[in-house]
């Protein structure tokens, strides 16, 4: 705390503590701030307001009931967390997964990579202050992507859809078909989008050169995902760790090797979208036929002993599980390595010197959801 | 995806509510100003009855003379205070419609006929919440703030008011001969309001929710005044009456066309229709030729740029997005007002609305010809229009000279202001609060003092050398 008196005239610096309850910490983060006027100069993040026992539930209930709760550690991505935990137990079992599976498990998940995207480029600009504009635009495309996993899946977010040995459901024809016709369409939308964003004067002027993440201070921090690849560090599990089907399909590893600042991050993700949707006409074209499911799914599943670990890339970053199974119908041991906690770590030497205003910026950015970081 | 149903009912409800509106603030106006002194100052049932009972002598008949006065004299402020609340809560309503035209939602569409009613369920339910002061809060500030931030909305609006009625004898009183600058005066006593809102909040996010207010106003009035104060060179006075009046007599004669550096042009194309002296007229009007003309066209890109720097300015002024720094909901939770509550909150909200409309009705008055009819009258007359006019004034005689209830110019005047009024909000103001992100505190200083405040100045200097070559409102 730094006090200076010049002439009888005391300034001081002031804490502020943002959230838990704030109209745009994504839930319930809490940020001590440290301002001097309007600049921040010291941050803090305190995590576990959201903190739900996910690892010690799941040790506490069988492998059938854990799989339809572990959607709920990341809602906006659930497809990869029950990717992450089937691609361990299937480890740790040694049963073959068929391809058809694999295939529509690719296929979801980066629908999934779509629709979370879609929520954070709407929240972003509501972060910004586009309050009431543009932000509910992206929101009629993920709407449809929602109705297509509602009718595979049964629900909307909480999809328990991966299962352990396959995934749970065939689509019919006509899903296919009509994720054809989105996928035809996407790409015009990401261009409307972007022909309201991306060039906004206001919008570079409040993204360009602030929040800059450099490649030392990216890997110090074990940041992943889009906010990584942004700064130009070519880490896609997908790539590097190639797992499932990804070997067969032909896209690069995204690196926006500029700056590595806010709107960078921001192009990451809009091409990452479009990558995506590449992706998806590119399975839907090589979707082989046969069987989805190679393990039997009722209250009694259980998993070889052993112990394993899978990562999937989540499109917030590398989303890895941690098993020990004892043979059980319960695991002996869960841990998570979750995208957004090693994310919202870089937050504070990020925020460090910015104006109050940049919080937000900055914050968004780098796509933390908060049951995530908090498990 | 344009919703054709969704415009069609907007529309309907601009319509029904300005009918609404405009049929209220009409109807007091005319029973306080003109029907209760009428009573009062004649000799009839009512009179005598009052006569009866204090007896009749010159004393009680002066009093009631006086009281007669008393009620004209109030007429403009009780217009005011009858048409802020149903004004506000109608701009509230079709600003949520339009917004969610905008962004493909629906808007409020359940309470009463088509969501009509959503405002007042709304009102009624800020009054009915409990008012609380915060811990630690000053009182006395924390509740005289909301009313120093509404008050010149009221007190403010006063002269405009002589201008909108083209005039009209119950509201010359308001006219002052420095009409514009009172206006302006009184449109920059809000900030305090705000500081002391957010100084009294005893909350960190009010604090310094009010200190970027009164940055930001200060920052931003130079240019909107500025912007006016060429208008006003180029009127050749402050009254806002006069300013509205130079206007008349269609589109081209508007401040924001060259501020009368058109109306030669315009007098041209009449004098082509209607037969006269084009050569007279112009070498009237632009004695130095080409150079006059290229002057005019000089003025014009300037008064349609100050026209710009005014709607930057008045966007700053009352805090609307792109500058709604005060309250921006995603850094300082809700600013100055984070701790108001029930019908202080709803104070607040009320003032917000009306200053959105009273700078759209300066922008009206300085800059869209006032209560001007955009079509020239004699392209009116030429297409037959006077022809209506006789069996619609003998239609409405009755009203027009007996019950003194219509006059026909400050009808039409004030028409004209209200829809002129919601066009710019409408269209201005919602679009724009509808697309763009918000400022950064230092980028907003950085654009109002490195680029308005330098550009206005050159516009004014330009205006002042480019005006010698014209002769205007002659």
């Amino acid at each position: 705390m730094a006090t200076e008196t010049q002439e009888g005239f005391k300034t001081d610096e002031m804490i502020i503590n943002m959230g838990p309850q704030h109209p745009s910490t994504h839930g319930v983060l809490r940020l001590i701030l440290t301002l001097d006027g309007e600049v921040v100069r010291h941050a803090e993040a305190v995590v576990g307001h959201l903190h739900r026992a996910q690892e010690w539930q799941g040790q506490n209930r069988t492998w059938f009931q854990y799989q339809a709760l572990i959607d709920r550690v990341d809602y906006l991505s659930g497809m990869f967390t029950s990717w992450a935990m089937a691609r361990a137990a299937e480890h740790i079992d040694g049963c073959e997964v068929p391809e058809r599976a694999e295939y529509l498990r690719v296929l979801v998940s980066e629908m999934n990579r779509i629709s979370s995207h879609l929520l954070w480029l709407g929240t972003y600009l509501i972060d910004l202050g586009a309050l009431y504009g543009f932000p509910f635009y992206p929101f009629v495309e993920r709407e449809k992507l929602l109705a297509l996993f509602e009718e595979v899946a049964g629900q909307r977010m909480m999809y328990n859809y991966i299962r352990i040995g396959g995934v749970i459901r065939d689509p019919k024809a006509d899903w296919f078909k009509r994720l054809e016709a989105f996928t035809k369409e996407f790409p015009k939308r990401v261009d409307e989008y972007e022909a309201i964003v991306t060039e906004n004067p206001i919008f570079l002027n409040r993204t360009k050169g602030i929040g800059i993440l450099t490649k030392q201070v990216a890997t110090d921090w074990g940041v992943t995902g889009p906010s990584l690849r942004a700064s130009g560090i070519p880490l896609d599990l997908r790539r590097t760790k190639p797992y499932s089907v990804y070997p067969k399909l032909k896209f690069d590893v995204i690196t926006y090797d500029k700056d590595g600042d806010t709107w960078d991050r921001y192009m990451a993700r809009i091409i990452e979208m479009r990558q995506s949707n590449e992706i998806i006409k590119q399975v839907l074209d090589m979707l082989p036929q046969g069987e989805i499911l190679s393990k039997k799914q009722n209250a009694g599943l259980r998993i070889k002993a052993g112990e394993g670990f899978a990562a999937v890339e989540s499109p917030r970053g590398v989303l890895g599980c941690y098993i020990i199974s004892n043979g059980s119908d319960k695991a002996v041991r869960f841990k998570w390595r979750n995208p957004s906690f090693s994310n919202l770590a870089v937050l504070a030497p990020l925020l460090h010197g910015s104006p109050i205003a940049d919080i937000m910026a900055i914050f968004g950015s780098i796509d933390v959801i908060i049951p995530d970081v908090d498990r | 995806m344009t919703n054709i149903a969704e415009i069609f009912k907007i529309f309907r409800l601009m319509l029904i509510w300005l009918f609404i509106i405009f049929s209220i603030v009409w109807a007091v106006c005319w029973l306080v100003g003109i029907a209760l002194p009428a009573i009062l100052t004649t000799d009839n049932p009512i009179t005598n009855v009052i006569y009866s009972t204090f007896g009749h002598s010159a004393g009680s008949e002066n009093t009631l003379r006086m009281i007669a006065e008393v009620c004209r004299a109030l007429t403009p402020i009780t217009a005011v205070m009858v048409f802020i609340p149903i004004n506000a809560m109608f701009m509230v309503l079709i600003e949520r419609r339009a917004l969610a035209l905008f962004t493909l939602r629906m808007g409020p569409n359940r309470v009463g006929p088509d969501g009509y009613l959503q405002t007042a369920a709304d009102a009624v339910k800020l009054l009915l919440k409990e008012d609380i002061t915060p811990t630690g809060a000053d009182a006395f500030m924390f509740t005289l703030a909301p009313i120093i931030f509404f008050a010149p909305s009221i007190f403010g609006a006063l002269p405009l008011l002589a201008a909108a009625t083209h005039n009209h004898s119950l509201f010359t009183i308001m006219n002052l001969p420095t009409g514009i600058f009172y206006v302006l005066a009184a449109s920059s006593v809000p900030v305090v309001g705000i500081v002391m809102g957010g100084w009294a909040s005893n909350n960190k996010y009010s604090l310094m929710g009010g200190l970027r207010s009164a940055a930001q106003a200060i920052s931003y009035e130079i240019p909107l005044v500025l912007s006016i104060v060429t208008i006003c060179l180029l009127a050749g006075t402050l009254d806002v009456v006069k300013i509205a009046e130079q206007q008349s007599g269609g589109i081209l004669n508007w401040n924001v066309f060259g501020g009368g550096a058109l109306t030669g042009i315009s007098k041209i194309i009449q004098a082509s229709f209607t037969g006269g002296d084009a050569g007279a007229i112009f070498n009237n009007y632009y004695p130095e030729g080409g150079w006059s003309i290229m002057m005019a066209g000089v003025l014009t890109a300037c008064t349609i740029i100050l026209f710009g720097i005014y709607l930057t300015g008045a966007c700053a002024e009352i805090n609307r997005i792109p500058f709604d720094l005060p309250e921006a909901e995603s850094e300082l939770v809700s600013g100055y007002n984070t701790e108001y509550s029930g019908i202080k909150f709803a104070i607040f909200f009320l003032a917000e609305f009306t200053n959105l409309f009273i700078v759209g009705t300066i922008a009206t008055v300085i800059f869209l010809g006032g209560g001007d009819n955009p079509i020239p009258l004699w392209l009116l007359d030429k297409l037959g229009f006077t022809a209506l006019n006789a069996p619609a004034a003998a239609m409405f005689a009755p009203l027009i000279d007996g019950l003194h209830f219509i006059d026909p110019t400050t009808f039409w005047a004030a028409i004209w202001v209200i829809f002129k009024t919601y066009f710019l909000i409408v269209l201005f103001a919602i679009l724009v609060r509808g697309t763009l992100p918000r400022f950064r505190i230092d980028q907003l200083m950085a654009f109002g003092w490195k680029q308005l405040i330098p550009l206005s100045l050159t516009l004014f200097l330009l205006v002042v050398f480019a005006r010698g070559a014209i002769h205007f409102h002659v």
